[in-house]
């Protein structure tokens, strides 16, 4: 008995001793885990099975982020649905927008489709660009280093830790990106639809072109209009890949599959989404089924 | 000889001096105009670079705001003018109802509501929420909320809906039902328990979702305080919550509020409220919701006891539609019913069931069948069947809802 509470003295040091990491998804954790290692304890709020946008604010991440001794998020808009009431009710001054320990990833991306006219209109769109710019494994580089950065600043008697897991991690991924470049060099099929905006990052870092979505505006379900315009679209252009994400519906790509001979190709999102368990998995799934 | 030699050559290296600084002045004069030319152009870009922006243009710093219209068209089996003597025996008495949302057969606009929040500064958050019903103009909630407090301590002042239970503070739009909840409209009103007050909320630092909160409330709801000659509200609450895998979620909370009502003695609530929350996919959802509420109230004569509950099955099938059904019912009535002798008074009960159509998040519509055995009418036991469109849009910055 004496022993188990000696250990359990011990974890609960242990414990306390890491900086509490928030990540809101799960890419951005394992990016802070590679650069925090043991100095940080990670906890990831939103699962990759869901949609993003929708993560359902169940009051245990209030627990969670009350805690916290950082929060780094997403940002470009993709946790407006759901994170700020969880910060609100969280009562944590560290994490609060502006503080030290909030961290907003997309201020260091150079977003892409950013509109020049916002409306609802136009469905949900982000009015700072496309937030999804994790499925592009060139983005990882400027992630760990605006986590490192932000990880020295506010444990800053560990920084020299912080900056050489940085090192070794920008080195051990520049290696990874070079392979993988040559691997999607191989990859010829260049005409894809998808199903929500999710992967233009990856897809314009590797030059391919994205003939049009299956929902009809960001946000919205498909409907049959948009779909038979979309089909004759694939048809006219010969297009053979239909990406699809996880959490929506897909009957809709696999009816546009059946009527078009196109493929139905199944791209995780963000990490977990199809069972990765590493960054260099995700990334792989993405690329292994992109080129099937 | 010798000295002509000598004279020539220092006439030659002062002529090659002459020539060398004329050299000079000449590259100087081109690398000045040079100069001139740069400065120039730096001036231009300079002009061009210039920020324009108007000096005390402060729209950046512009609140969130949104505008939430509510409105239905609904048919009745009670007339208009009936129905608003109706009274539900032993808590409202005929005559004493409030009907702010759908009030009518034919058409309702219930209210447009005006909802702002900004970040004040580095400490406070401020909100505010203004009713405007086609008569009335009402101050629904108007205050300020600490965000940087030590100990993860939250302070909130002004007026607010209480944080009492579960559907207490939650505004009329974002009820998974158009109507009230029974025991809520029983006891309180339309508007629940919503005060000038303050509010302190703590959260434990333990890895389970454990809430403490507490608030001082000036209790100007008649129904079951009204005491206001000093503040007479105090209002206590638990909740907490745990999490059974990914998917299903369990939020428990249990409330006490003590105050003064109208007679200036006791009044004592006490509530305990249970959700389960099965996530079936990012946008599909099971949500089973129940509330029950108990009041001891002493009056001048009588010791009131009285009780109820609500209990709401959602399915939330995907996100254009969603389904639910509610049973009300008053449990407990202890209370003087001698001007209700010779009508039925017992088993006041209520069943309704709707479906939610949402074309986008910011929009709803919601049709709605309630059959409501609650109600005295004209000195009869009157059982009311309605069936009710509304519609629901929130435009404009309109923040997420909480869990």
């Amino acid at each position: 008995m004496k022993k188990i509470l000696l250990l359990l003295l011990a974890f609960s040091t242990i414990v306390s001793a890491s900086l509490r990491v928030e990540t809101t998804y799960t890419t951005l954790g394992a990016i802070t885990e590679e650069i925090g290692g043991d100095l940080v304890h990670v906890h990831v709020l939103g699962s990759s099975k869901y949609d993003p946008h929708f993560i359902v604010p169940k009051p245990s991440l209030l627990a969670k982020l009350r805690r916290a001794d950082l929060l780094i998020m997403n940002g470009g808009g993709l946790e407006l649905g759901w994170l700020p009431p969880l910060i609100r009710g969280a009562n944590n001054a560290k994490i609060q927008n502006g503080a030290k320990g909030f961290l907003d990833i997309s201020h260091f991306i150079p977003m892409i489709d950013v509109p020049t006219s916002v409306s609802r209109g136009f469905g949900d769109v982000h009015a700072q660009g496309n937030p999804h710019y994790s499925t592009d494994p060139h983005m990882v580089p400027l992630i760990a280093k605006a986590i490192a950065q932000k990880l020295e600043a506010i444990d800053s008697n560990n920084s020299r830790l912080y900056a050489k897991n940085l090192d070794i991690f920008l080195s051990k991924w520049k290696n990874y990106l070079k392979k993988f470049d040559i691997k999607m060099d191989e990859c010829k099929d260049k005409k894809v639809v998808q199903y929500h905006e999710l992967f233009n990052y990856f897809l314009k870092r590797y030059n391919y072109k994205s003939y049009g979505n299956i929902e009809p505006l960001p946000g919205i379900a498909p409907s049959s209009k948009h779909t038979i315009a979309l089909i004759n679209t694939i048809n006219k252009n010969h297009i053979k890949n239909i990406l699809q994400d996880v959490y929506h519906e897909r009957k809709t790509s696999k009816f546009i599959a059946s009527k078009t001979g196109a493929k139905v190709l199944l791209i995780p999102h963000d990490m977990g989404a199809t069972g990765s368990k590493t960054l260099e998995e995700f990334y792989n799934t993405i690329a292994k089924n992109i080129c099937k | 000889m010798k000295k002509r030699i000598i004279l020539s050559l220092l006439v030659t290296s002062f002529l090659f001096a002459d020539a060398e600084m004329d050299a000079i002045k000449e590259a100087l004069q081109v690398q000045k105009e040079a100069t001139l030319k740069l400065e120039a152009k730096l001036n231009t870009l300079e002009q061009k670079n210039t920020n324009q922006s108007a000096s005390f243009s402060q729209n950046a710093y512009l609140p969130d705001m949104a505008l939430i219209l509510n409105m239905s068209t609904l048919s009745r089996n009670i007339s208009n003018s009936d129905y608003t003597t109706s009274a539900i025996p032993g808590f409202i008495d005929s005559g004493e109802m409030n009907f702010p949302f759908n009030k009518d057969r034919g058409f309702n606009l219930n209210y447009a509501e005006f909802a702002m929040h900004s970040v004040v500064d580095p400490y406070f958050e401020a909100f505010a929420n203004f009713h405007l019903h086609p008569e009335a103009f009402e101050i629904g909630e108007a205050y300020v909320q600490t965000t940087s407090l030590a100990y993860s301590l939250r302070i909130k002042a002004g007026k607010f809906k209480s944080s009492f239970g579960r559907m207490n503070q939650k505004h009329q739009h974002s009820w998974n039902f158009d109507s009230q909840a029974l025991i809520y409209k029983a006891l309180f009103g339309p508007d629940s328990i919503s005060d000038a007050g303050v509010q302190l909320q703590w959260i434990a630092p333990i890895d389970t979702y454990l809430m403490f909160g507490t608030e001082a409330m000036q209790g100007t709801n008649g129904r079951s305080f009204g005491d206001s000659s000093s503040n007479n509200l105090y209002i206590g609450y638990v909740k907490s919550s745990v999490d059974i895998g990914d998917d299903l979620s369990i939020l428990g909370g249990i409330s006490y509020a003590h105050g003064k009502n109208t007679t200036s003695n006791a009044t004592d609530i006490y509530g305990v409220d249970l959700t389960f929350r099965e996530q079936l996919g990012s946008y599909s959802a099971l949500i089973w919701q129940s509330e029950y509420l108990y009041r001891d109230m002493t009056l001048s004569d009588t010791k009131d006891k009285q009780a109820g509950f609500y209990s709401e099955l959602i399915y939330q099938y995907n996100n254009n539609y969603s389904f639910g059904t509610r049973y009300d019912r008053i449990t407990k009535n202890e209370t003087d019913l001698s001007m209700y002798s010779g009508v039925d008074t017992d088993n006041l009960d209520r069943y309704t069931v709707k479906i939610d159509y949402k074309p986008f998040p910011m929009s709803r519509l919601r049709l709605s069948y309630t059959y409501d055995r609650s109600r005295i009418i004209v000195d009869e036991r009157k059982n009311v069947s309605e069936v009710m469109l509304s519609l629901n849009i929130a435009a404009g910055a309109h923040g997420a809802h909480d869990y």
